[in-house]
């Protein structure tokens, strides 16, 4: 601990009047900045919604998920095949998608939430790529080719609605989605009692189970509803992006970010998962616009991941609330000086 | 109708391969008894391994198999230099010192996959080597590759040499001490932080080593390593996590399970078939088929 004040507190004047300039900045993004920069926006929303979604199931309740992409993809192909092999409306996929990935959360949640640690992390991954390797064989989901979505005014609720396929409008829809995500996670984890509950079944599960608490109700709960959020960005994207592929959305690398923003910004914390995912979703964005190499993020990101594990495990918002200090690192970096002992 | 001369030529083929195999599992089984971290990192080693092959070959008259004393010396340190993070990240005061862990080697995977990936490009490289070719014809059974045959050779070898200095050694049996118990280990005085890197760098080196063999086999790609990562996560889990005997048996079985599936069915679904393999056993019966490993806890 380094004794100084956290540094959200420093900021001069009264909080609220933060939050409503960055709702009101939130707010006219497309038409303050342009179309180009919508696009970056959206990205960047999406990705935050995603990262607590992770942080739901990984950050609050301690179960590493490993899978967690996997639901981003059935979202999407949920809605694509919606629209694409039924011909269906935006609306009517996004619902199916809704429904599709509560239903398959649950039946995965039963059997895979009573393996914890290593096993949960192992199976999820397992189950996501055999998700992933099934979608490339079968022909519903466009198999290796993919699957194109159709993109008019009509697609949307059925009928033209002129504005509906505009960056401005996909802005709106993920600035939405993500406030909700953000609504929801902190009024069920932040300020219900449920939150208290997954925290401490988190903490120690046969305490928890002592005090009353039916942990395997909450754990699946817990599962289902951080699923289901992964879907529901998965459906806007897959619809917005307009084609999708089994090695791009189900892709590891998916499930790779979630996990890499949410531990970064600060495992189960509120506000960790913007922080990171701001933080490496712009890494990549900048990495490709200026470095011209598209895959130098990988590597970056891998250092970040290392060296907060080593050295703030609680992420950013841990540096922030001065929860790490100098102090922490240096008796760090002596304790793990420590362990080099080969010769 | 079966052939039998190709069913007797997949069998070949299934059991040589899966003598490289075993050496990659053995070696991610111990690491797991000593640090009791599943290392995710355990695919990019081989990968890595292949790329050296890849690289150094040409510095040595195009032969591959020059390249693995460097790649076995290099691996260990490399190896030897990287346990002290993960026993740091895993040990001490900081919360979910197993989530910790976890991330930390799926952190080392990211930035090794990305490394080679951003300096070698996307594509695939040959690891060449012109001692190892052609085949040898066996009457009656068939052709034994010679990059295979020398691969497996490999790996009995380096399996057993492992296994003399686990079973045989003063050494060997502080690192099982360790796997036995952490704690324990070290009320008998053992140095574990010695041999806890001893025994990561040895996994390093065998499993790089793998990888200069299987990139001669087949090539050396900046995407090969999740498929090791999922054969090596396989065979632990079918073996029953730190239980080094049932490896072996399930690395054969996963040779020869690829060779099978490749040929009879399809090469598409043979990750399929692995991953619904590794997800099923994982919940049916989480210390392996025999019983064995390390229960979940």
């Amino acid at each position: 601990m380094s004794g100084s004040a956290p540094v959200l507190d420093r900021l001069p004047g009264d909080r609220r009047y933060w939050f409503l300039a960055l709702g009101v900045l939130l707010l006219a993004w497309p038409f303050l900045f342009g179309s180009f920069w919508a696009r970056i926006g959206l990205g960047a929303l999406m990705w935050i919604g995603l990262a607590q979604s992770w942080n739901m199931i990984g950050g609050y309740a301690g179960y590493l998920d490993f899978g967690h992409g996997a639901y981003f993809g059935i979202g999407g192909f949920a809605a694509g095949i919606a629209m694409v092999q039924f011909g269906y409306p935006f609306v009517v996929g996004f619902a199916l998608a809704i429904v599709v990935a509560a239903v398959l959360a649950y039946l995965v949640a039963v059997p895979t939430l009573r393996l914890t640690g290593a096993y949960f992390a192992i199976a999820t991954w397992a189950l996501a790529e055999s998700i992933k390797q099934a979608a490339l064989i079968l022909e519903i989901t466009g198999g290796t080719f993919g699957l194109s979505l159709p993109r008019s005014p009509d697609t949307f609720i059925g009928i033209a609605v002129p504005f509906a396929i505009s960056e401005t409008f996909f802005y709106y829809v993920m600035l939405l989605l993500c406030a909700a995500t953000m609504l929801v996670t902190y009024v069920l984890f932040e300020r219900h009692e449920f939150g208290y509950r997954v925290k401490a079944l988190r903490d120690d599960q046969d305490a928890a189970e002592s005090l009353g608490i039916d942990t395997t109700r909450v754990k699946r709960q817990v599962y289902v509803l951080s699923c289901v959020v992964a879907a529901v960005f998965g459906s806007v994207y897959a619809w917005y992006i307009v084609f999708i592929h089994p090695n791009d959305i189900l892709a590891p690398i998916v499930t790779d970010r979630m996990v890499i923003m949410a531990l970064l910004g600060g495992l189960g914390t509120l506000t960790g998962p913007i922080f990171g995912g701001l933080l490496v979703f712009l890494l990549q964005r900048l990495s490709s616009v200026f470095l011209g190499s598209s895959t130098f993020y990988l590597p970056l990101i891998g250092t970040l991941i290392m060296i907060t594990v080593l050295f703030a495990p609680s992420g950013i918002i841990g540096i922030l609330r001065g929860e790490i200090g100098r102090d922490d690192v240096r008796k760090n970096l002596k304790e793990l000086g420590e362990k080099f002992d080969l010769l | 109708m079966v052939d039998i001369g190709l069913f007797t030529q997949i069998v070949i083929n299934g059991l040589l391969l899966g003598g490289i195999y075993v050496t990659i599992g053995v070696g991610f089984s111990l690491a797991f008894g000593v640090l009791e971290v599943v290392d995710f990192a355990v695919g990019e080693y081989v990968m890595v391994g292949a790329f050296m092959g890849a690289v150094l070959a040409p510095l040595f008259g195009a032969e591959g198999v020059f390249v693995i004393p460097i790649v076995l010396v290099v691996f260990f340190a490399v190896g030897a230099l990287i346990q002290p993070l993960i026993h740091h990240v895993t040990t001490g005061d900081r919360p979910h010192p197993l989530l910790m862990g976890l991330v930390f080697t799926f952190g080392l995977a990211t930035f090794l996959r990305g490394s080679v990936l951003t300096i070698f490009g996307p594509n695939s490289q040959d690891v060449p080597s012109s001692l190892l070719t052609g085949g040898i014809e066996v009457p009656g059974l068939g052709t034994f590759p010679v990059v295979r045959t020398v691969t497996a050779v490999f790996g009995v070898t380096g399996l057993a040499v492992f296994m003399y200095y686990l079973y045989r050694t003063r050494g060997g049996m502080a690192i099982r001490a360790i796997a036995e118990d952490r704690t324990n280990a070290r009320l008998m005085g053992i140095n574990i932080n010695r041999y806890q890197s001893i025994a990561y760098g040895a996994y390093a080196a065998l499993t790089g080593s793998a990888g200069v063999f299987i990139g001669m086999t087949f090539n050396a790609s900046p995407g090969m390593g999740l498929q090791y990562t999922a054969f090596a996560f396989f065979m632990v889990v079918l073996a029953g996590m730190g239980y080094l005997p049932g490896v072996i048996v399930a690395g054969i079985v996963l040779g020869l399970t690829q060779s099978f599936t490749a040929v009879y069915i399809s090469g598409n679904a043979v990750l399929l078939v692995l991953f619904a393999i590794i997800y099923v056993v994982l919940l049916v019966s989480p210390a392996g088929i025999l019983g064995k490993g390390e229960w979940a806890t």
